[in-house]
């Protein structure tokens, strides 16, 4: 692991365990110390990353790369947003005292996760991820939320079984876990691990066809927590590794080849499928999941072309992804606390009444449907770039066209929540509070000035990656 | 203020203005109001000042490097500057009299945002260098429309903003991925260096269906007379002065200046817009709606500046030009006349109008002399354009497609005459009292359209000249 970054998995570990103690007397204290915890670690990445000193010199000074840096930054970014926004709207139950904690574990087998060098790492805190993920679904009291636990739970296990097996054989084979070692012999052995592998990752991801359990999932569960699992947690217990690996392919050369393209035929299908099955969703949160689940589709497909502009969009993809699906989600539960409801048909015209939860909706789902300037826009354009000059110029057209699927959904969305005549039994609805709309203008902000200057960003990563 | 700046003001100004709208709503409407017809004039102003440096060819640029050849840059040439001036003269127009119209309604701060928006994209959309960011600015207009044409906020007209953006989206999808095979066969989005490079038929066609999904024409047509559910001033502002004209721009632009397409392509093009001539002619003669006929009426008359663009021949290209020109004063006059028409009686129905000339005959003359420009009857501007259009067909022509376009300017001059005789003329057959004339700011902003195109027919040799020298300049494989 790259110990200079340990910090920021230990620190969120140590408050982990503080908060229940130090919670027993008084809740606000777990609210403020899980905050205050993830907002430091916040600063200090953003200081790392931002800093011109560091900036100048390609961060020399550093032995770990732009990936890690900008992942952690997105674990960071959406934790600070999801559990402020849960402490600031009371939606989440803490009476347990459960979901702080909780979330401050994952959080911190996130940024482990991001942190390893070698699989068996990556697994070993992955499965710690799981584990709380599962809690945190199975923390709504509805059939529902269990529904989606027992679902998640069904999938995610046979998956950790399979990469487990997947690693064995590779000690098997090759005695190390180390990426750049195994690739320099190369067995089929390795390549039938490596294959185990990707496969496990692809279930956690929720690739098609793995991939029911999140709607129930993301539907069940307490919309902070929706938009966290949306967010990050599933992209970093799934497509990160996925990632990784589409990396370590490039590395073993052509024999390992065919994994990547059954993943990018996978994520293809997945995107068409997803982005299919969200325009007959009549609930906005399970919308918002299958759109997530098309999203996915569109970050296998850019990492599986091994090209670097892919990877680098995937990689993009999945940052931009976390910043637009929490705007959503958190939007989606703002509108759950004042309509009583996430059944779309009920609802209609809240834009007069909740300006800046349309507004920062609408921000979003031009970037999901890859409208520039946003900075959705700019990953898509990688990824189907990348598609195009590697051959595969028909995925490029699918993942092009299928841009317009989403921007439909997402339009009916918005003409049945908020654009339209208000409805007269949602002329009470109430914009939702300053400090519960700041998550999502903050992420929409980052939206929009990541996406106008999107070159800067490019730069960055391009110079770490 | 030099060329540079001027170029830097006429995009930037009303971009970021766009976004102060809402800023000075706060502190009072007339502010805000004023605020906005201020950046139309701004505008415009800019747009006209920049004519004589582009008229003479002096380079007027303004580049942002950006990795991956994807610079942002914006370029003032001539043909860029008349498109601006045209489009911001009518958009300037329609918000001075926007500031009567739209005062009964609701989201007032919303519709003055989006039209600035509107005419900063499609500023911005003009002068862009660089097909990416041409492509950006597209979608930005897009988007103007989508939250324009739902402006009523009924059920129907938000379906009508969805099928709006949805169509010109998937449009604009579909030419982006010429824009890709481009990039990727010549290693470059810069319209300079691209100059009189060929494109493959595939590649051109994917871009021709982004260009006619914008500009309504045949096989994507019906969005265009479904999204005058909106306001007037905007159905106005889509079909005179920006969404519109923005294929008609792209084609020229692009097919005309940058591009040298296959034959068989120009050939296509001309045939597309003959049907779409004919067909959207028919379709004006027996609605009944008087925004849906003039917007039927609009996808006809684009045809006939396909026509003149595609026929691969300098005459009929300035022709064109000055075709947009024209058309964009009259269109933009005659749906404001509409919006008088439409306030006053309460109803979109041409049958239950009538006998309006006797109370309210400046919206009946300056409708008169608006429908007469477009009809192509002399000495009016439309008339000019009109003819130099099917003399530059004739010249390079296909003897079967200008019968076509012949039958189409025949069913013009039809369709508008029935459409006048029916609100104007004979008895008014609506229920109560006649209605009255339109409010004074109204009303003298259409009869200064309809001036105009008076004024643009006797002093035709101003424009025409211009037009000229831009095929001179920047045409490419035009003979």
């Amino acid at each position: 692991m790259t110990t200079e970054l340990l910090s920021y998995s230990l620190i969120p570990l140590l408050s982990a365990l503080a908060i229940p103690f130090l919670g027993r007397k008084n809740r606000k204290i777990t609210e403020i110390l899980a905050n205050v915890t993830l907002l430091a670690g916040l600063a200090n990445l953003a200081y790392m990353i931002f800093h011109p000193m560091n900036r100048n010199s390609g961060y020399a000074v550093f032995s770990f790369d732009g990936l890690t840096m900008s992942m952690l930054f997105t674990i960071y970014l959406v934790a600070i947003c999801c559990v402020f926004f849960a402490s600031v709207s009371g939606m989440v139950k803490s009476e347990k005292n459960s979901f702080y904690p909780l979330v401050m574990i994952s959080v911190s087998a996130m940024s482990s996760m991001v942190l390893a060098k070698d699989f068996f790492t990556l697994y070993i805190f992955m499965e710690a991820l799981a584990v709380t993920s599962f809690a945190l679904i199975a923390s709504e009291e509805g059939t529902l939320g269990i529904e989606g636990a027992i679902k998640y739970l069904l999938l995610t296990f046979p998956a950790s079984a399979l990469i487990i097996i997947g690693i064995s054989l590779m000690l098997l084979a090759g005695g190390s876990l180390r990426f750049d070692i195994m690739s320099q012999s190369f067995s089929t052995a390795h390549f039938a691990a490596l294959a185990f592998i990707t496969l496990g990752f692809a279930i956690k991801a929720g690739l098609f066809p793995f991939h029911f359990w999140t709607p129930d999932a993301y539907q069940g569960a307490p919309a902070a927590v929706s938009a966290y699992l949306a967010g990050v947690v599933t992209k970093i217990s799934g497509m990160y590794a996925l990632v990784k690996i589409c990396m370590a392919v490039r590395l073993f050369g052509e024999n390992a080849h065919a994994i990547s393209s059954s993943l990018l035929l996978a994520g293809v299908i997945t995107l068409v499928f997803a982005s299919i099955a969200a325009l007959t969703q009549k609930d906005m949160k399970r919308m918002l999941a299958f759109s997530s689940i098309s999203q996915m589709g569109y970050i296998a497909a850019g990492a599986a072309t091994l090209n670097p502009i892919g990877i680098l969009g995937a990689i993009l993809h999945i940052f931009n992804h976390a910043t637009f699906k929490t705007v959503l989600f958190l939007n989606s539960a703002s509108i759950e606390k004042s309509v009583g409801t996430t059944d779309m048909r009920k609802m209609g015209g809240l834009e007069k009444n909740m300006p800046f939860t349309s507004w920062t909706s609408i921000i979003a789902l031009f970037s999901t449907a890859g409208v520039p300037p946003l900075s959705g826009f700019w990953s898509k354009l990688l990824i189907i770039i990348s598609l195009w000059i590697t051959g595969f110029k028909f995925a490029a057209v699918v993942a092009l066209i299928f841009s317009i699927v989403t921007l439909a959904y997402f339009m009916t969305m918005q003409k049945k929540v908020f654009f339209g005549k208000p409805k007269e039994e949602l002329k009470e609805a109430k914009e939702a509070s300053p400090s519960m709309l700041a998550p999502a203008v903050l992420m929409s902000l980052i939206i929009v000035f990541s996406g106008i200057f999107f070159p800067y960003v490019f730069d960055f990563l391009e110079k770490t990656l | 203020m030099d060329p540079v700046s001027l170029l830097k003001a006429v995009v930037f100004l009303p971009l970021i203005g766009a976004f102060i709208i809402p800023l000075t709503a706060l502190i009072s409407k007339e502010v805000r109001n004023a605020f906005s017809v201020t950046l139309g004039i701004l505008t415009f102003a800019c747009a006209v000042l920049l004519i004589p440096a582009a008229a003479v060819g002096a380079p007027v640029s303004f580049e942002i490097n950006f990795p991956l050849g994807l610079n942002f840059a914006i370029n003032a040439d001539s043909l860029a500057v008349f498109m601006a001036a045209v489009s911001s003269f009518v958009s300037m127009i329609i918000l001075i009299y926007s500031v009567d119209y739209i005062s009964h309604y609701e989201n007032q701060t919303e519709y003055y945002s989006m039209v600035v928006l509107f005419l900063g994209s499609m500023m911005g959309l003009v002068f862009s260098k660089n097909l990416i960011w041409l492509y950006g600015f597209w979608e930005l207009t897009g988007f103007a429309s989508w939250r324009l044409v739902g402006f009523f906020r009924s059920d129907k007209d938000v379906a009508k903003a969805n099928k709006t953006i949805l169509v010109t989206v998937f449009g604009a999808l579909v030419m982006f991925l010429g824009i890709i095979m481009v990039y990727f066969e010549k290693g470059t989005l810069d319209m300079a260096q691209l100059k009189s490079s060929e494109i493959s038929f595939l590649a051109a066609s994917l871009i021709l269906a982004g260009i006619f999904s914008k500009s309504a024409t045949l096989p994507f047509s019906t969005w265009l007379p479904d999204a005058g559910v909106a306001p007037s001033t905007v159905t106005s502002l889509l079909h005179a002065a920006v969404l519109v004209k923005i294929g008609v721009y792209a084609y020229a632009r692009l097919f005309g200046t940058v591009f040298v397409a296959p034959q068989s392509f120009s050939y296509m093009v001309t045939a597309l817009a003959g049907l779409s001539a004919i067909i959207s002619a028919g379709a004006a003669l027996i609605e009944t709606d008087i925004k849906r006929i003039i917007a039927y009426s609009t996808v006809s008359q684009l045809a006939f500046i396909f026509l003149g663009l595609a026929s691969g021949n300098q005459s009929a290209f300035a022709g064109a030009l000055l075709y947009i020109m024209m058309h964009s004063v009259a269109k933009g006059g005659l749906f404001l006349c509409a919006g008088i028409i439409e306030q006053k009686t309460h109803t979109k129905d041409i049958m239950k109008m009538g006998g309006l000339y006797k109370t309210m005959p400046v919206t009946g003359l300056s409708f008169a002399l608006c429908s007469l420009s477009v009809m192509g009857i002399p000495p009016f501007g439309g008339f000019f354009s009109k003819f130099m259009v099917f003399k530059g067909a004739v010249e390079s022509g296909n003897i079967l497609i200008l019968f076509l376009f012949a039958i189409g300017a025949v069913m013009t001059l039809l369709y508008l005459s029935r459409l006048f005789y029916l609100v104007f003329l004979g008895e008014y057959k609506g229920n109560s009292a006649a209605p009255e004339e339109g409010s004074p700011s109204m009303v003298a902003s259409v009869s200064f359209l309809a001036l105009c195109g008076i004024i643009l027919g006797f002093l035709v040799s101003y424009p025409f000249n211009y037009a000229v020298l831009i095929s001179k300049q920047l045409g490419v494989n035009l003979q």
